[in-house]
């Protein structure tokens, strides 16, 4: 093993203790047994892999929505947007084209992450800014959507079931195909390495006669396209979208830390989607056995993620969000 | 006597196991200028981040006055006199220099603002430094920069500064008042670490000098009983070849034709104002002028990554005027730029930079040839003698010197039919430095070259003519070889 892969491996388990560290500190604020809640959490979730494999599968791509855009130098927070609208293109394509309607999904989070990057190359609209507004606007079309036009004939709390269904281990398949294809993407094309290079310095990139616009609208493209599979393969696992939009909610947000965690490679995103896909699970096992409120699990959840993906996103910070 | 601060058996290795410096001693003397001399990547900058509390050393001690230290961050070497003045400054940039200077002191010990500015101003006046305390450090020049950083240091009580290689951003002219400014201080009691490779400095300004090689001290010397050649052999552990300049032939049609250029900069500052100059094939041009005069401009004008106001340029009788720079490198434009910044992505492997502006050529279809690139890099590595690990490690990883190697030999390895060669051989030790100017003048084989250097040296003995820029104006033209240095710098500043 390199020096370099030692190191990384060395301080995700630092970062790992210290998570587990953090959490059992909050835990026993709360007066809850750490011990206890921490050895399910880590031991149940595991239990059941089909089931992680389904967790981690939308993760996976919405680490991808946000790591390819991060490569070229771009912050596409706009992939719980991107979710939320291949999530609804989905269900309403799969009705009459059935697997279809992944590729719709993916399209239509393509067309809005290709508009945010097109703002962004264009018109010079901050891409994080324009994602916050977008996915705010599009949580409420779905919401919308749900409760008026896609809704249940019985149950008007909810829409209609999706009309196509892959399984867990084809879905996580599927998500692991995209993933590699990512990883082709980003170290063995053309494009790749001009998004590689857009993202290691704009003043490079220009140098070497890069087309700077092309390549935003592109990475953010391909960003919105992996976010867009992401909320359709969501929506597909819980089977319709509901008015509390619990099935939907934070996927993107979560892909962030994900891709964050991953170091930013496609590989990386894979590995930590298990990991939170597990870590979410063995919450709710938390949830069954100990009485803890669902609040407290997504709290656990989200210093695990904090706490891990802080020395990478420290690290990028201070190299002002350079990557290679 | 006992030594102002002694060094002992100083060896750093770094967290990727490159072993930076081997059980260095090196000591200063109260009162002294001591150069420390040596070629890129010697281990120069460690041992002096070591001293200034930025690094610790895997082995050795440090003692100050005779005690013994073990600083742990800068502020620790602060509160015992010692700062350091780094390569690229450490001001900053939004900050006014009175923001700066008040940021630094109070990080060592309180003090309230008015008090900073007072002493500021009269150390200023009294030392003859003169910085303007209310402009923003981001408009000041180099040589400004690094008087805002003395005076910090000043402030801070130093009695040692450590100065790293302080003449690579000045101007000719800043860099001899900075000589003087240290004369002026030694006198004040304040000792010197001068770091460098320029041995000129070293005679200049020095007392004793330490030659670093390869991480080890190969001697320390009373500057006046050392001769340039005899340093120069210690740096590297040879003989240095000087390049002998061929006179070229005659030379042949006219390649590029710049008419009436004009152009401004990022900031709407206007610094090209109607340059006509012609350049033929077989000729080494040189553009001299002082910073800002607009050379930098009229570079990247020709290399399409800046659109003219007014003007055409032509390249084999072919108007190319704001094509892009996809095209101009088409048209046969190479172009080594000032910045490494700029012409590397540091981010990225040295395999990867070595194709960068032609990742185009190393591809089949939509997917990059490694392979080939992986060969071209080979050879420039080869070729220009750039000192890696690993091919496919990190550009920044590489100290400067090597950067530039890598960034200049991608250059030269390529096809092209003019070069534009911006501050080639900046942070080159005497050998590689001497190795692309041999390449540069090899290229008139080829094409021609537009050399624009702030090393007059340089200029004066590599190009065939040398036209001076001023105010972005063409103000002169000169007989390379035959002309004298002061009639030079006389017509960069402006007189005629
Ligand atoms: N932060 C670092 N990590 C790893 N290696 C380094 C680092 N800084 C410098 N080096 C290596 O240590 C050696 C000495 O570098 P340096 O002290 O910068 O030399 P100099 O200042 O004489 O040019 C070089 O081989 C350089 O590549
Ligand atoms: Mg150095």
């Amino acid at each position: 093993m390199s020096g370099e892969a030692l190191r990384a491996l060395s301080e995700t388990a630092l970062a790992l203790a210290a998570a587990v560290f953090v959490t059992s500190l909050l835990l026993l604020l709360l007066g809850y047994d750490p011990v206890s809640s921490l050895a399910v959490m880590f031991t149940y979730g595991l239990g059941n892999v089909e089931y992680v494999a389904a967790v981690a599968a939308p993760l996976v791509l919405s680490a991808l929505a946000f790591l390819i855009p991060l490569r070229a130098g771009l912050f596409n927070i706009g992939g719980e947007g991107q979710a939320y609208l291949g999530a609804l293109s989905f269900l309403y394509f799969s009705q009459q084209f059935g697997a279809l309607g992944l590729l719709a999904g993916g399209l239509m989070g393509a067309l809005l992450g290709g508009t945010l990057g097109a703002l962004r190359a264009f018109l010079g609209v901050n891409e994080v800014i324009a994602s916050i507004m977008t996915n705010w606007t599009l949580y409420y079309v779905t919401l919308f959507l749900v409760s008026r036009h896609l809704t249940h004939p019985e149950f008007p709390h909810r829409s209609i079931d999706v009309g196509f269904f892959l399984g867990s281990w084809t879905s996580f398949l599927l998500a692991l195909a995209l993933a590699l294809l990512a990883l082709v993407l980003l170290y063995n094309t053309l494009l790749g390495y001009e998004i590689r290079v857009l993202g290691s310095s704009r003043r490079a990139a220009a140098y070497a006669g890069i087309d700077v616009r092309r390549v935003t609208v592109l990475s953010m493209s391909i960003g919105g396209l992996f976010g867009g599979t992401a909320g359709a393969l969501k929506v597909m696992y819980v089977g319709h979208l509901d008015t509390t939009m619990s099935a939907l909610f934070g996927v993107g947000f979560l892909g962030i830390g994900v891709a964050l965690i991953g170091k930013s490679h496609p590989i990386g995103a894979v590995l930590s989607a298990a990991f939170l896909a597990s870590m979410i699970i063995g919450g709710h096992w938390v949830e069954l056995r100990l009485g803890t409120p669902p609040e407290l699990t997504d709290v656990i959840v989200g210093v695990m993620v904090l706490v891990l993906s802080a020395p990478y996103a420290l690290k990028l910070l201070q190299r002002g969000g350079r990557l290679g | 006597m006992v030594p102002l601060v002694s060094m002992k058996g100083i060896t750093k290795v770094y967290a990727d196991g490159t072993v930076a410096l081997r059980g260095v001693t090196f000591e200063l003397a109260e009162g002294e200028v001591h150069a420390l001399l040596g070629e890129n990547g010697a281990g120069k900058t460690t041992l002096m981040r070591i001293l200034y509390g930025e690094l610790r050393p895997t082995a050795g001690e440090i003692f100050v006055r005779g005690q013994s230290v073990a600083f742990r961050s800068p502020q620790e070497a602060m509160r015992r006199g010692i700062a350091m003045v780094h390569q690229n400054f450490s001001l900053v940039p939004s900050f006014t220099v009175a923001d700066n200077l008040y940021l630094a002191v109070t990080s060592v010990k309180p003090m309230r603002r008015g008090e900073v500015e007072g002493r500021a101003r009269e150390l200023g006046a009294r030392l003859g430094i003169e910085v303007p305390l209310e402009a923003r450090v981001e408009q000041l020049s180099a040589g400004m920069k690094q008087r805002a950083e003395i005076l910090k240091s000043l402030l801070l009580d130093a009695k040692i500064i450590i100065l790293d290689e302080p003449t690579s951003l000045l101007t000719p002219l800043e860099a001899r008042a900075l000589l003087g400014l240290i004369k002026e201080l030694k006198a004040q009691q304040v000792s010197f670490v001068y770091v460098t490779h320029k041995l000129r400095e070293v005679k200049e300004v020095a007392d004793r000098v330490t030659v670093l090689r390869k991480g080890a001290n190969v001697g320390t010397f009373q500057v006046s009983e050392v001769s340039e050649a005899e340093m120069a052999k210690l740096m590297v552990g040879a003989e240095v070849e000087r390049v002998r300049r061929s006179r070229s032939g005659a030379p042949g049609e006219v390649l590029l034709e710049v008419e009436d250029l004009a152009a401004r900069d990022d900031m709407g500052v206007e610094r090209l104002k109607g340059v006509t100059l012609s350049v033929r094939r077989g000729e080494v041009v040189g553009i001299a002028g002082v910073q800002g005069s607009g050379q930098k401009e009229l570079a990247e004008i020709l290399a399409g990554l800046r659109r003219p106001e007014r003007g055409k340029v032509r390249l084999g009788g072919v108007d190319v005027t704001g094509r892009s720079p996809r095209e101009m490198r088409r048209a046969g434009v190479l172009y080594s730029p000032e910045s490494r910044e700029e012409g590397l992505a540091l981010e990225m492997s040295l395999v990867e930079n070595s194709v960068l502006a032609r990742q185009g050529e190393h591809a089949s279809g939509v997917t990059m040839n490694w392979k080939s690139a992986e060969e071209r890099a080979r050879q420039i590595v080869e070729r220009f003698r750039v000192v890696f690990t690993d091919l496919w490690e990190r550009a920044r990883n590489l100290s400067g010197g090597n950067q530039q190697r890598l960034m200049v030999g991608r250059e030269l390895e390529s096809e092209g039919l003019l070069l534009i060669a911006h501050e080639p051989t900046q942070g080159l030790d005497v050998v590689s430095a001497e190795k692309v100017r041999g390449e540069i003048l090899r290229f008139r084989e080829r094409g021609a070259v537009l050399l624009i250097s702030s090393d007059l040296d340089e200029v004066l003995e590599l190009s065939d003519r040398i036209v001076v820029l001023f105010e972005g104006r063409v103000v002169g033209e000169l007989k390379g070889g035959e002309s004298d240095l002061e009639r030079l710098a006389k017509l960069m500043g402006g007189a005629l």
